[in-house]
């Protein structure tokens, strides 16, 4: 691995990442506003929007995973790392959420969010294994 | 296992910026400092590079510090 080739994963990692963040903003903006307008709202069109919305957040991920093989040792350290307690923590949250449901403790959480938990922890994960230069 | 090394002081004896040796090593310059830092063992292929560049040991760099404290009981 060299530098060049260090600096093209970063470079290669932002080059798709930021447009699947524009991509994501726009179809969930848009989509959400969109329904709104129409009535009645067909299920297929919801469908085809939801849909929609998971592909950038899965090309996200798969960018993120390809950043992590195609970086330094150091860096795909900390990105592993970072997504082995994003995936600890997240999954902790379902399991407890989930039995907090079972056993009728709390109401009904909406799925959705395990999501941005995941990112959220990921991003902090990032942050403290690596410190602020690698976030 | 703790190793210690003699990075950055065989960088300052050359002048280079942990950029600078970032690129002779063919890696982040994140990645330079948590080595000198001691937050980071490099793999043996980087600790080798390391060596050869700055023309000497491994063991002339990475002091396992383990090992002495075997040493000393």
């Amino acid at each position: 691995m060299t530098q060049q080739t260090f600096k093209s994963a970063k470079r290669r990692y932002h080059r798709v990442f930021w447009p699947l963040i524009i991509v994501y903003t726009i179809v969930v903006i848009g989509g959400s506003f969109g329904l709104k307008q129409l009535d009645p709202e067909p299920q297929w069109l919801q469908a085809v929007l939801a849909i929609a919305c998971t592909a950038p957040v899965i090309g996200t991920l798969l960018v993120m995973m390809r950043y992590a093989e195609e970086t330094d040792e150091y860096n795909r350290m900390v990105q592993l790392r970072s997504f082995a307690w994003g995936g600890i923590l997240t999954v902790s949250a379902i399991f407890t959420i989930g039995f907090l449901q079972l056993f009728e403790v709390v109401g009904s959480i909406e799925v959705f969010w395990f999501g941005p938990l995941f990112f959220i922890a990921y991003g902090l994960s990032t942050h403290i294994i690596g410190g602020r230069q690698c976030s | 296992m703790l190793v210690k090394n003699i990075i950055r002081a065989l960088r300052a004896e050359r002048g280079w910026s942990q950029a600078a040796l970032a690129d002779h090593l063919g890696v982040s310059r994140q990645s330079v400092n948590a080595i000198e830092t001691g937050k980071y063992d490099p793999s043996l292929p980087l600790a080798f590079a390391i060596a050869r560049l700055f023309e000497k040991s491994i063991e002339e760099i990475f002091d396992d510090e383990t090992e002495a404290q075997l040493a000393a009981q």
